[in-house]
């Protein structure tokens, strides 16, 4: 004979009401059956099977789910077993009410079942996929139905004049079934209460943090830029990490997709990461879509500019109903095309030359205090992709 | 010498920005934040203040209200809006609430001594981006021009060449000789488009200000 391990004591997804028998079946090697008349008959003769049953209910665990649809599912309706049996009970307390015997027991029993079935519901159905939306509906509807109609009819038994406790049990009843009508509203008024409030907070904890960011880590960058001088190593790397810190703090509130500005600025952010130097680009106008030609040209310019002057370069960016305009200023010691080597393909071909061939022109000319100012210049096609 | 007062809630930059500054100016005194910057202007009367456009302290209002808790001395002491902020809309707060100028904290000691000069001198300050902005404001890229001179919600045919230029980084003299006038004639109407900014009531720039709470 070989020695086995047996089962671990797990619930199946697929249950009858808890799964409490199937598992022990399973742990045990009994037959589903045989476990289920055991538990019942340890019920009835003193009522150790039914604290077994909850006991194991509370403990054992209930098998890993297979999938995210995966759902426990329970294949007997307990909550509209529980309503019929609590509309017995109901019957039973209207009836001894009205021919003056104690209705007591019977209404608790009734409250307990009509509670307890749309408690039921409330807590496993929901989450079940053979019931359909509409027997939820039912078995609340009943369930409030139940429990009123009850309470009406006890504050109507006997011609009317019941006594104060049957009195006072009947209104009770009354309030429950409107409280268990309303219940899913209320539930879901205060998940959706409680949910914005997470929201706020989470919202303000953000806002909170990038004020602190922007009152503090902003600064101490903004003040070593300052005290690094432009040209330094220290200050392109603090620069580059004011970019990175801005484009997180502010994220979501520029505008969404590639358009030449923000292409433009993501541009002159690499140029300033590999050369020492400073691009500050300013865009007006409405936005535009980026132009290939365009912003390579002035990518180029920029490269110029930031590899030849270094220091402040300024790029200014203006979109008019009759065309684009870039301008890329630099304070280096200028240029001079005319005295520019043939082979220094950088301008001629890179800037003037492929912005001549995408329909538009550039100039290179000295700035007016010095250093060198390309102007590349793009009319809007009617109707184009300019 | 020029007295000015430092208003910054961070120490370090206080003291960086003072010893960066030229020998034509004269540190009278500094605050850190809204309170004591309101008291500081009130005894010390600077001729121009540096201000942080974000401060604590007071009802929140930061810098903007500085300057509006300060208004009777308006005539007599200048605001110069300091701000690490790229936003153009919260340097036009204090603008709109009367600073003459604007610089980035990025600025050199040189280029803040030479703003500390103009401002004092009773002229304006723009950074370049602040031109774009006030170009995109007026709606002056569109198209639109003002017809008259006191016109506050367009700019003017120069005005808008001045600002075009500003934005695309030249300074004043530069501005005066590629438009051949003179540098007194650029800050004019640098100063017409900072009272415009102002004083405007143009829907761009009172929805942001309203939205802020400035008005």
């Amino acid at each position: 004979m070989t020695t086995t391990f047996a089962p671990a004591l797990t619930r199946p997804r697929r249950m009858a009401v808890a799964g409490v028998c199937a598992g022990l079946a399973t742990h045990l090697g009994w037959r589903e059956s045989t476990v289920r008349l055991v538990v019942i008959g340890l019920t009835v003769l003193g009522g150790a099977g039914i604290l077994l049953y909850l006991w194991l209910w509370a403990f054992a665990p209930v098998d890993e789910a297979q999938g995210p649809d995966d759902a426990v599912s329970r294949s007997v309706p307990v909550a509209a077993i529980l309503l019929g049996l609590g509309a017995v009970a109901a019957i039973v307390a209207v009836t001894l009410a009205n021919v003056a015997a104690s209705p007591y027991a019977a209404v608790a029993i009734t409250v307990i079942l009509g509670g307890g079935a749309v408690a039921w519901n409330l807590a496993f159905d929901r989450d079940d996929d053979i019931r359909s939306p509409r027997y939820r509906i039912l078995v609340r509807s009943f369930g409030a139905a139940l429990l009123t109609i009850t309470g009406v009819l006890l504050l109507l038994s006997r011609g009317a004049r019941p006594d104060a406790v049957t009195a006072v049990l009947a209104v009770f009843m009354i309030v429950v079934g409107v409280a268990v009508a309303a219940l899913p509203g209320i539930v879901r008024l205060w998940t959706e209460l409680l949910a914005e409030r997470a929201g706020r907070v989470r919202e303000e904890q953000r806002a909170e943090i990038a004020a602190h960011l922007h009152d503090s880590v902003l600064q101490t960058l903004a003040l070593i830029q300052n005290r690094a001088g432009p040209s330094s190593e220290v200050a392109r790397l603090a620069r580059a990490q004011e970019r990175e810190l801005r484009d997180w703090l502010f994220a979501g509130s520029g505008p969404v997709g590639e358009d030449l500005a923000t292409e433009l600025r993501r541009v002159a952010a690499a140029i300033e990461l590999d050369y020492p130097a400073r691009v500050e680009v300013v865009a007006t106008g409405e936005p535009a879509a980026a132009h290939t030609a365009l912003v390579a040209a002035a990518r180029e310019a920029m490269l110029n500019a930031a590899r030849h002057a270094g220091g402040e370069v300024s790029v200014y960016l203006e979109t008019s109903p009759d065309g684009i305009d870039v301008f890329i200023r630099d304070r280096g010691p200028g240029i001079d095309l005319a005295t520019l080597p043939a082979d220094r393909l950088g301008i001629r071909e890179s800037i003037i030359g492929r912005m001549s061939r995408a329909g538009g022109s550039a100039t290179v000319a000295p700035g007016a205090g010095g250093g060198t100012e390309v102007h590349l210049h793009l009319d809007t096609e009617p109707g184009g992709s300019a | 010498m020029i007295g000015i007062l430092i208003v910054d809630d961070h120490s370090i930059f206080r003291s960086g920005l003072r010893a960066d500054l030229g020998d034509a100016i004269d540190v009278v005194g500094e605050a850190a934040d809204v309170d004591s910057a309101v008291a500081q202007i009130a005894t010390l009367e600077p001729e121009v203040v540096l201000l942080d456009v974000h401060l604590p302290g007071g009802a929140g209002g930061g810098g903007a209200e500085v300057i509006r808790r300060s208004a009777a001395l308006l005539d007599r002491v200048r605001f110069l809006a300091l701000s690490v902020s790229d936003s153009a809309e919260d340097v036009v707060g204090v603008i709109r609430a009367g600073a003459r100028g604007y610089i980035t904290k990025g600025s050199s000691g040189a280029e803040v001594s030479a703003a500390v000069a103009s401002v004092a001198g009773g002229d304006a300050v723009f950074s370049p981006r602040l031109a774009g902005f006030v170009l995109d404001a007026f709606g002056a890229v569109a198209g639109e021009q003002a017809v008259a001179d006191d016109e506050l919600d367009r700019l003017s045919a120069r005005e808008r060449e001045v600002m075009r230029l500003i934005a695309r980084g030249y300074a004043y003299k530069e501005v005066a000789a590629d438009l051949y006038i003179s540098i007194k004639t650029v800050e004019t109407h640098v100063s017409a488009v900072l009272r415009k900014l102002q004083l405007s009531s143009r829907h761009e720039l009172t929805a942001w200000a309203l939205e802020r709470k400035l008005l």
